[in-house]
């Protein structure tokens, strides 16, 4: 065209996919440096990475107040439970089992959406969806073992028992890593690309050619997959499942991890679930305390930084910038 | 033939018609501009088009094929694009992003391939990339591929979503009020685009608009709605000395 300015073509900086083996690589030698305590932190931060990635694709790239992940968490946990107390199968294979039931879990709770109930509506019924499963759970006592909790004990995996948290880690590291890598590799596609054109503008994405119920079914399946697997990674973890472990107070936290982390950021669910994680437990010895100094670090970032922590990262470092493509 | 054919198209809501009985043909190629005043039904027309209201009555053809009762997304598959009144495109996504986005159809990759990195879906997605770049390049505006679209200006944006609705080479184009608000250099600019589009690519295009110059300068026929129905059809020569179109918009 005339008159055009000139072509340039710079190339927007990206994280390499080499990142999801750095950082992991990095974090190696952490269990031997740290006491058995930290390195239970460390397993919980690593449970509430998944916990944050997965709902952060509904609420973040999807753009949907909907809140079922505690639903989501709490059916991966009790899954994974129920298959190896129960069933008698090794930790190990519950992990899948669980993700296909967060995945079928997910798409129940996005059904409402597909008929056009969305915003508070949304929000509300799939808060009821999780406090409905609770009751469940409660009720359930032939399989759940009802308000007591079920308990499970320590994971296997391979024939091998993971009775300590270092061996632990090592293998929810290595969930996560794979997870967090597949989430990525879905998200910088048409599919990520979908996901997001449906949240800013959903009848202009029908008019690219876009379905927009199926991919709405499909950031929610994919969303409840995660968070599933995060579920049977808390079981693994805790080896005791109760009712209680669900409730709406476990929602806000979810809700916290996304929105202290950023909106739409893997890496944002990364830090989120590192900062929510660790505040309370920095302020463990002094009681009361603890919901106080994460009620302020909520408010606090969320004032300063509407786009959550990565937010800052991203205004130094534009490598924090996702991209949703590949070149 | 024709490449889009309008029967009798009625759309009601409620008590209201919004267009009432509107016919049209629309050869490929060609560009046509729709006026009229405000509620006159111009976009709901559009809409119609596109799937994204359904029709009360009438039929909608494309390409001999009926096209009304279809989804927007199957209407667009079809080869019929459309830009919005309000600026469709997707903020948060960079200019690059939204022409990929609107590039959706044609980049066939499968959930398992993508979700797994095989090869072959890669390369298909970077092949993608590298023709949402070019097209961006082709336009002009391949400066602003890496920039959100909040952050483009209104001439930038409306650039941007029309580069969008071409990227998968449709024969029919549908623009919704393209010029409103843009500065004169712009407006020429957009000129020289859809000409270009018409005389290189053989598009066919429908427009919306109030700059009535506008109008009269891209368009080979006009067609003038008032209270949905079509009250003239002609070229720009003729249109305008209507008496009932002189009546619908100066009131006597």
């Amino acid at each position: 065209m005339p008159g055009a300015a000139p072509v340039s073509v710079v190339r927007a900086p990206t994280l390499g996919r080499w990142v999801f083996l750095l950082v992991p690589l990095l974090v190696l030698p952490v269990p031997f440096l740290v006491n058995r305590y930290i390195q239970y932190v460390l397993n919980l931060i690593l449970v509430y990475v998944l916990v944050g990635v997965g709902f952060n694709i509904v609420i973040g790239n999807l753009g949907q107040l909907a809140f079922a992940n505690v639903a989501l968490f709490g059916l991966g946990a009790y899954a994974s439970g129920i298959l190896v107390v129960h069933a008698g199968w090794p930790w190990w294979t519950t992990i899948v089992p669980a993700g296909l039931i967060g995945a079928l879990a997910g798409i129940l709770a996005s059904l409402p959406a597909l008929r056009r109930i969305r915003l508070f509506y949304l929000a509300i019924m799939t808060m009821a969806f999780g406090e409905l499963l609770r009751w469940i759970y409660i009720r359930a006592e032939p399989l759940t073992n009802g308000s007591m909790g079920l308990a499970v004990p320590p994971p296997m995996l391979l024939g091998l028992r993971l009775a300590s948290d270092r061996s632990k880690f090592y293998v929810f590291l290595v969930l996560v890593v794979v997870v967090v890598l597949l989430t990525s590799s879905l998200l910088r596609s048409r599919f990520g690309r979908a996901f997001m054109a449906i949240r800013d503008n959903e009848l202009a994405a029908a008019a690219m050619g876009i379905p927009t119920d199926r991919y709405f079914i499909l950031a929610f399946a994919w969303s409840g997959f995660v968070v599933g697997v995060a579920g049977a990674m808390y079981t693994a973890l805790v080896g005791h499942v109760t009712p209680e472990a669900f409730n709406l107070l476990e929602l806000i936290l979810h809700f916290a991890v996304v929105m202290v982390g950023g909106l739409a950021s893997l890496a944002g669910s990364v830090i989120g679930a590192i900062v929510l994680t660790t505040t309370p437990e920095l302020f463990r010895s002094f009681p009361g305390v603890q919901e106080l100094v994460l009620s302020f670090v909520v408010i606090g970032v969320l004032l300063f930084l509407p786009r959550g922590l990565v937010s800052l990262l991203a205004r130094r470092w534009p490598v924090f910038h996702e991209r949703y493509y590949r070149e | 033939m024709a490449l889009l054919e309008l029967d009798d198209v009625t759309v009601r809501y409620g008590g209201l018609t919004a267009v009432a009985g509107v016919s049209l043909s629309l050869d490929p190629g060609e560009v046509l501009a729709i006026i009229g005043p405000n509620g006159a039904g111009k976009t709901t027309l559009f809409n119609a088009i596109t799937g994204h209201t359904t029709l009360s009555a009438g039929a909608i053809r494309f390409r001999a094929e009926r096209i009304d009762g279809l989804a927007p997304y199957l209407v667009s598959a079809k080869g019929v694009r459309r830009t919005f009144q309000n600026g469709g495109l997707f903020g948060e996504l960079t200019a690059l992003e939204n022409v990929l986005a609107g590039l959706h159809t044609q980049v066939p990759t499968g959930f398992f391939g993508v979700l797994f990195g095989m090869p072959a879906a890669r390369a298909t997605e970077r092949a993608a990339t590298s023709r949402a770049r070019g097209l961006l390049e082709l336009m002009g505006i391949g400066h602003l591929a890496d920039q959100p679209a909040r952050e483009l200006s209104g001439g930038q944006q409306r650039m941007v979503e029309i580069v969008r609705a071409l990227a998968t080479r449709p024969p029919l184009l549908l623009l919704d009020e393209p010029a409103v608000g843009l500065a004169p250099a712009v407006r020429e600019q957009l000129l020289g685009v859809i000409r270009r589009l018409v005389r290189e690519e053989g598009i066919a295009v429908v427009l919306i608009e109030h700059a009535i110059e506008f109008v009269m300068t891209v368009s080979d026929r006009i067609v003038v709605l008032n209270d949905g129905k079509v009250i003239a059809d002609g070229t720009p020569a003729e249109v305008p000395r209507n008496r009932e179109v002189l009546e619908a918009y100066l009131g006597h």
